[in-house]
């Protein structure tokens, strides 16, 4: 098991450039998933850690060693693609040994290994047969042995669970986190789906327009997103987000929303809202910290429901403020209708501002 | 309703579909259109010279023999040396175009297919652009180049030439191949330990022996059968090939059909193994990419 460290990573084709200037670190041991919607760079910053595609500038290191200009079958990786990429015309059991063969493994060892690991992912019974003859499930668990066989230095995996059914996808997730857990491997994850991020990794590496926006443990990420980007991917339902004007008296600041409701700032929030760099603002709060009245209150917002979604133990709601969407989540006994008048209170404890012109999550000078 | 159709379909009763006997009766028409005249042939070839020119023509030979063919592949005789010459020439050159075809388009199609390089797209198309012209336009600037190069009287002018006509074809089909073997798998394997190359020969050429096979029948039919060429590039006739060796046939023994017949069927004899036997993998090439698997 090794580090793998990024530094000034790009790649560029022409003027498009698909990452840009990514950097972060790896630490021995840990799960790092690259997390960011479709064409943010999360694949292309995999294949480059794995050789797959030549570097535009900066440096990988795996281990010890300067990787950069290594091919993929000298950096001691291995890799999980989305499609599994098992070689169709080979048996499930000279899928698993190609790695070893192609490393020129004595027999008796390729056998030995290749046991344990159909062993270790329950598919000793499959050995025998074809890719095509198995299930998606199984196609997974052998494309993970393909992985684990060879014992490398890094795992990388491409969304390996994007083509399971939805039932088998909450499954494997947990599989792949036991996976990590009992090798306590160094493992690269890319993923679309914040959910997997959030739950799997130790840490999260969200990305948007090639360039890397938030490196961190998934708490922090929830807890402290450094922008409006990250702030709207990270949750689900995502943080509502709500334009207003900051209006300040001194040193005390208040929010005026799109309809004319205000809400005085505590002291703390204040300073953060005049530290913008116009008198514009986002207001960001997740849907478990607001409190939904059917009446006016201080501070609150007045919105005009659009849907109703019951889950069973909650009901999400969503919610109008001028042009803005929130979402909240209520008890199942809260009885409202779509079109319903209701008024929006935050928990300032718990808010987050951003400035409006620059995306940036504001601190408190 | 007709008898068959009830016959067939006791419970779910459907209206005759017209269309699909029509195209049955087409392909029966079809059918017998092209077998008649090999049968013909064949039963030419077994028939006696007398009998081949009886008149009426005796639809099936009163005293088959077998004795035409004997001939032909006799080596002490003088006809069967000269008719198995023909016969090594064509396989050599037919052979020889196959292999130098499929070692030149296997990896211009995967270069085609995977790699991203200025002119690809033009390059691409320049090849197929041959196809576009009859391969008669090309006849005297071949034979004036073969002059140049002094290949006129070789095999070697005509595997060169060969190998203008069906490289494109073979380059198109085998790239289409190769398109649809996804790319991952060779990333894999690169992962797991190979090169680019190893990456080629182990994973993506076992996945694509059906187009190289397909892409050699091409290849070794349009070389097999080719007449014009060979007719104009070799005049010695120790190195004719068989179209043109039967035209030989043709003229000094103007009036031994059955000898005639008999070399024309064991002409077709390869072509018809290497189809029965190969078929699949020549309709899989063709209809490849049609269908999402």
């Amino acid at each position: 098991m090794a580090e793998v460290v990024l530094k000034d990573v790009v790649k560029n084709y022409g003027s498009l450039y698909a990452v840009n200037n990514v950097s972060f670190h790896v630490n021995d041991g840990e799960f790092v998933a690259l997390v960011g919607p479709s064409g943010c760079g999360k694949t292309t910053t995999l294949n480059l850690i794995a050789g797959l595609i030549p570097m535009s500038g900066g440096d990988i290191v795996i281990g010890e060693r300067v990787v950069t200009d290594l091919d993929p079958k000298d950096r001691d990786i291995a890799m999980v693609f989305q499609n599994y990429a098992l070689y169709p015309q080979k048996t499930v059991f000279n899928n698993l040994a190609f790695p070893l063969q192609m490393r020129k493994r004595p027999r008796d060892e390729i056998e030995r290994k290749v046991k344990e690991a159909a062993r270790i992912l329950d598919i000793t019974h499959l050995l025998e047969r074809r890719p095509r003859e198995l299930s998606g499930g199984q196609q997974q668990r052998v494309a993970l042995g393909r992985a684990l066989v060879r014992d490398p230095a890094v795992f990388l995996m491409d969304e390996p669970l994007s083509n399971l059914d939805a039932k088998l996808r909450v499954q494997m997730r947990s599989e792949i986190k036991r996976f990590h857990h009992n090798l306590n491997a160094t493992v690269v994850y890319v993923t679309h789906d914040q959910l997997e991020a959030v739950t799997m990794a130790d840490k999260m590496a969200v990305m948007h327009g090639g360039v890397l926006q938030q490196y961190d443990s998934p708490a922090n990420v929830f807890a402290d997103p450094v922008n409006t980007f990250v702030a709207s991917f990270v949750g689900s339902p995502a943080m509502s987000l709500i334009n207003v004007e900051v209006a300040s008296h001194g040193t005390n600041a208040l929010l005026r929303g799109p309809d004319g409701w205000e809400l005085p700032l505590d002291a703390r929030n204040a300073r953060k809202a005049l530290a913008a760099s116009t008198n514009k603002v986002v207001l960001g709060a997740r849907h478990s910290t607001l409190k939904l009245h059917k009446s006016a209150v201080l501070g609150a917002a007045p919105g005009k429901v659009y849907t109703v979604e019951p889950t069973g133990d909650i009901t999400f709601a969503q919610v109008f403020v001028g042009d803005d969407v929130v979402n909240i989540s209520l008890d199942p006994s809260v009885h409202i209708e779509p079109d319903d008048k209701v008024w929006i209170e935050f928990d300032q404890g718990r808010l987050h501002l951003f400035d409006a012109k620059t995306t940036n999550a504001l601190k408190a000078a | 309703m007709s008898a068959i159709d009830i016959s067939r379909r006791p419970v779910h009763r459907r209206p005759v579909d017209w269309w699909r006997w029509a195209g049955r009766i087409a392909l029966v028409l079809l059918m017998i259109f092209t077998v008649v005249p090999m049968a013909w042939m064949f039963l030419t070839s077994i028939k006696s010279q007398f009998a081949a020119l009886q008149y009426p023509p005796q639809w099936w030979p009163a005293e088959p023999t077998l004795q035409n063919y004997w001939r032909l592949v006799d080596p002490s005789d003088s006809i069967g040396q000269e008719f198995l010459r023909y016969f090594w020439n064509s396989f050599y050159v037919s052979l020889l175009t196959t292999i130098l075809g499929v070692a030149v388009a296997v990896p211009a199609a995967y270069a085609f297919s995977r790699f991203r390089f200025p002119g690809r797209t033009l390059l691409f198309f320049g090849v197929l652009v041959r196809n576009m012209f009859p391969a008669v336009v090309f006849l005297m600037p071949l034979f004036l180049l073969m002059r140049w190069l002094g290949l006129v009287n070789t095999h070697g002018s005509l595997i060169l030439t060969y190998l203008t006509f069906g490289l494109p074809l073979s380059i198109w089909l085998l790239k289409g191949f190769f398109d649809n073997i996804p790319i991952q798998l060779e990333q894999a394997a690169r992962i797991d330990g190979a090169t680019r190359f190893q990456a080629f020969l182990l994973i993506v050429m076992p996945l694509s022996t059906p187009g190289i096979i397909a892409t050699s029948i091409f290849s070794f039919i349009g070389a097999w059968n080719e007449y014009v060429y060979a007719y104009t590039f070799l005049s010695k006739q120790e190195s004719m090939t068989l179209p043109v060796g039967i035209q030989r046939f043709f003229t000094e023994f103007a009036t031994d059909w059955p000898g005639l017949m008999a070399a024309t069927f064991l002409m077709s004899v390869p072509v018809v193994v290497l189809f029965l036997i190969l078929q699949k993998y020549f309709v899989r090439a063709l209809t490849e990419g049609a269908v999402k698997h």
